[in-house]
């Protein structure tokens, strides 16, 4: 009887334990080990963080030379004080693995195509087909180009080094009491760190912002509708506001000229449903910098707020580095070393995306259905085949064959979203070779106007606009990249892959680039708009141009003067509507009042008088958004094919056009028996947005907790629109809800899951640079960290923190020492 | 009282293994104090000790932090609050408390006979 009690009980034992020390799938989701996760010593529970935690750490460091004091301000800011280069990186990669090393790692798993890894393959394939997506646009052999470059140079060579160092350094120092929540919650473990990782990084920077393509639905438009219907539709630049610069007749350069024939335009039909999402368009950015001429101190103000994805951890991490030749402060990206928006002592200095045509498709003729070989000017070569593995959690290895022309990777076929019979390379600038790591270490020390032109010849991609004011009253503008010198209507559509004319012959010299100093207009901005004046001699083409943000900045600083620090904040969370000033008006006289509904009529008399703002408090903004979401897939509903990739206009041309082509054939809804014309597309759409809201009343009324309470939901701008900053897992508890304004297209370009990542006001004092900034999230990656979000409700009431630039360590905050090993 | 001293004798002895074992240590805890100490009820005495000791140790933790991490866990999970989910952690473990403690101190009962 003993024995049984004694080996029973001593089985149930084991077989808990065993239970809850492993992960398990049930019902297509993983639950952490639930013994392990959920043990208060050493589970997810170790990862709240009491909130006194303000203790001095001394921690030996394995391969520091000196030691450094990094100092910790309110805001869990670090300021970083080392005596030489190597300390002062191997130190960034140590503290910013502190706070997000789970973040870093994630990212590069990303960017590398091996999510499938940590989570498994998903529901109906979503994150193996991910991953393939991200092998089969080639990030890896990218990231590889970059690595190579980054080791040509020995100063970049030495940070990615001391970078990786510092973050290995935190990475042997965990157990699992230690390790980020959520390795715990997902029950896997970090790798080593090394620099080919930063390198993912950066090419993860590129996907975001210059993997903008459209050249397979230009080429089904232009089949599809006509050349002179698709330059009505697409046009490359719609002639809206001023350029980002403007220096009409004023290039006085020679351009590099191509003199073989360019290939002529594509006539086909391209067989390639759901296309890899490109780059997010509202991925945008604003900046400007105001010349002394206009501001209250007589010294330059420089503004800047990149725009995109709201995730948590957050994008950025703000930090300061201190070292001999170096005292720079600005946002970071965890997994690449240096500052890459921010100031020093002397200069200051943010970015906006450039929105160029970077990608290039091209048509390959293989010579049999093993396509082995493809023709290149009339020679046969061999097609690379790279096969991919895929470790995917929980099921046997994934294989995955991609072939490789010498254009790049053949992205789509029988295997992968490819229902015809014809294929494509994928050419991207960011399978070239690049280095920013080094434009990032001189910009950072940079001291005027030279040193920053100087770095930014290093700086290839992502092609940003580089706004720039000093200290000495300088303010400039530079939009930056490495483009490929294209002839007229080259890069729109796919190209002819069997001529190696077609292909990118040569880039335009760094110092031939858009760019311009001390404009006699006393300040210079952009916003994402087209680039340069038609005098400009290189063919400019992009997926789209902005038309709204650019002229609301504009307007607003070319009437302003005496301009102060408040204003330009004032300016970064300027919520006017341009475009819904612009086409509203228009909108409302095509409605006829006498068919309303009672709904209708509250909302049309909202609209009427509504002001233009998308504060959060605003009805108006609510009708509007609601309205103009559902005109816009009525109106393109032509452009929503299930076999060919099209694309719809931009809201610049759809509006141009609603005014200007009432008869345009497209304003017809193709599934209705009727003929549409505009006033009823109009009609029709507003009435699905007045629709749109009531469901949302009645939503709001339905939700626990809300149904007790005998509140009217008023469908307010903040609270329809529910934007969230949204974590990189996508776990709804780990999301963060705020009540805001703002939209996109709009200056505060907050729309539901996008939006300004990290405002920054430099003033460019002589007595002293004074800066602010904030951004939604925290500098700790830990949703166990007060950290995690605590500037999130500034950032969402438009103020900003003013950022404490160091001399030295002040002793005043919470302090950390890294010290050598010794020996 | 036997069970009293049992059972913190187990909580204890859990709590100081943590320090150096993964969680699963509290059976050896459990194990090792049972077959020393029994009481009329081991089961109970190893449930307690370990359902105890956990669930304080979660809420101290949790008392000492504003960040909200035990709400977002226990949405994830989901059970429905954090109370609920100290109370998971601490049953799952104080069950393996238990079973270990019945089978330390039936070792040694058994023993005895011998």
């Amino acid at each position: 009887m003993k024995v049984f009690r004694f080996t029973s009980s001593l089985l149930v034992t084991i077989v808990l334990i065993f239970l809850l020390n492993n992960s398990w799938l049930i019902g297509g989701s993983r639950i952490p080990p639930l013994g392990k996760f959920l043990d208060p010593f050493e589970g997810f529970w170790q990862n709240a963080e009491s909130d006194d935690s303000n203790v001095f750490t001394k921690l030996d460091i394995p391969g520091l030379k000196d030691s450094v004091t990094i100092e910790f301000d309110s805001l869990m800011i670090p300021h970083i004080f080392a005596s030489n280069d190597e300390d002062l990186y191997l130190a960034q990669g140590y503290v910013t693995a502190m706070h997000r090393l789970w973040q870093m790692e994630f990212q590069t798993h990303a960017a590398a195509g091996r999510v499938s890894e940590v989570i498994g393959a998903g529901p109906n394939d979503r994150i193996l087909n991910f991953d393939r997506s991200q092998r089969r646009l080639g990030m890896v052999y990218g990231a590889e180009q970059t690595l190579g470059s980054m080791n040509a140079d020995p100063l970049s060579k030495m940070m990615v080094e001391q970078y990786s160092k510092g973050i290995n350094a935190y990475i042997e120092s965990l157990t699992y009491k230690t390790l980020p929540f959520e390795y715990k919650l997902l029950d896997y473990e970090p790798e080593a760190w090394s620099p080919l990782k930063c390198a993912l990084l950066l090419k993860n920077m590129s996907q975001t912002l210059n993997m903008s393509d459209k050249d397979i639905e230009m080429t089904n438009a232009l089949k599809l509708f006509g050349k002179d219907m698709l330059d009505l539709l697409y046009p490359d630049n719609e002639g809206v506001g001023d350029p980002i610069v403007d220096n009409t007749g004023q290039w006085k350069f020679k351009p590099i000229t191509i003199d073989t024939v360019p290939s002529a335009l594509p006539q086909e039909l391209i067989n390639i449903a759901r296309k890899i999402p490109g780059s997010d368009p509202n991925n945008g950015s604003n900046n400007w910098a105001v010349g002394g001429s206009k501001t209250a101190t007589g010294s330059p103000i420089l503004c800047g707020d990149p725009h995109l994805d709201l995730s948590l951890p957050s994008i950025w991490y703000a930090l300061q580095l201190h070292a001999p030749g170096i005292n720079v402060m600005g946002a970071s990206l965890p997994g690449a070393p240096g500052v890459i928006i921010g100031f020093n002592d002397s200069i200051a200095w943010s970015v906006t995306n450039a929105q160029r045509d970077l990608v290039d498709w091209y048509k390959i003729q293989f010579t049999d259905a093993s396509k082995s070989k493809y023709i290149l000017d009339g020679k046969t070569l061999n097609t690379k085949k790279v096969v991919e593995a895929y470790n995917v959690r929980g099921t046997e290895i994934f294989y995955d064959t991609v072939l490789y022309t010498s254009w790049g990777p053949v992205t789509y076929d029988e295997s992968f979203h490819n229902n015809g019979h014809e294929y494509y390379s994928f050419r991207w600038i960011a399978h070239e070779k690049s280095d920013e790591v080094l434009a990032f270490y001189k910009l950072n020390r940079g001291r005027n106007h030279a040193d920053y032109m100087e770095a930014l010849n290093y700086f290839s991609m992502p092609a940003q606009n580089f706004v720039f004011a000093s200290v000495s009253g300088d303010i400039a503008m530079r939009i930056q990249g490495k483009y490929p010198v294209r002839r007229k209507e080259e890069g729109k559509f796919v190209l002819d892959g069997s001529k190696s004319s077609s292909g990118w012959q040569a880039f335009i010299p760094n110092e031939q680039n858009v760019m311009y100093k001390n404009p006699a207009r006393g300040f210079v901005s952009s916003a994402n708009q087209f680039p340069a004046d038609p005098t400009y001699p290189y063919y400019i083409t992009g997926k789209n141009f902005e038309a709204y943000r650019n002229r609301r900045i504009n307007q607003v600083l070319q009437q302003s003067q005496n301009i102060s620090v408040e204003d330009m904040m004032k300016l970064q969370s300027d919520n006017f509507n341009l475009k819904a000033s612009e086409c509203l008006p228009v909108f409302l006289t095509h409605l006829d009042s006498t068919s309303f509904t009672t709904e209708e009529l509250t909302a049309y008399r909202i609209l009427k008088g509504w002001d233009f703002i998308n504060n959060k408090e605003s009805l108006g903004a609510s009708y509007f958004e609601a309205w103009w979401t559902n005109l816009m897939p009525m109106i393109w509903d032509e452009m929503d094919d299930e076999k060919y990739a099209l694309s719809r206009p931009t809201s610049y041309v759809t509006i141009k056009l609603i005014r200007e082509k009432p008869d345009l054939a497209f304003f017809d809804i193709r599934k209705t028996p009727e003929k549409e014309t505009v006033t009823d597309v109009l009609r029709k759409s507003f009435s699905a947005g007045v629709l749109r809201i009531g469901e949302w009343i009645s939503d709001q009324s339905k939700k626990p907790g809300n149904e007790s309470l005998a509140i009217s939901h008023q469908p307010v701008w903040g609270a329809y629109k529910d934007s969230y900053m949204r974590h990189l897992l996508r776990i709804e508890p780990l999301n963060i809800h705020v009540n805001a304004g703002g939209n996109s297209g709009i200056v505060n370009a907050h729309s539901q899951t996008n939006g300004p990542s990290w405002r920054m006001v430099v003033s460019l004092e002589k007595s002293g640079i004074k800066a602010w900034g904030v951004y939604p999230g925290g500098q700790s990656g830990n949703p166990g960290s007060i950290h995690y979000s605590d500037m999130i409700e500034r950032w969402t009431n438009g103020k900003h923190f003013s950022l404490s630039f160091m001399k030295q360590p002040s002793n005043r905050n919470t302090q950390m020492q890294l010290t050598p090993v010794s020996k | 009282m036997k069970f009293f001293l049992q059972l913190m004798l187990i909580a204890l002895l859990a709590y100081l293994l943590e320090f150096l074992l993964p969680w699963y240590s509290l059976a050896i805890a459990a194990f090792a104090v049972s077959l020393a100490v029994q009481s009329k009820s081991n089961f109970m005495a190893g449930f307690l000790g370990i359902g105890l000791l956990w669930f304080i140790a979660a809420w101290v933790i949790d008392s000492n932090t504003a960040s909200g991490l035990a709400e977002r866990v226990a949405l994830i999970l989901p059970v429905q609050n954090k109370i609920l989910l100290m109370l998971l952690g601490a049953v799952l473990a104080a069950l393996i408390g238990g079973f270990a403690a019945v089978a330390g101190a039936s070792l040694r009962k058994e023993k005895r006979k011998w």
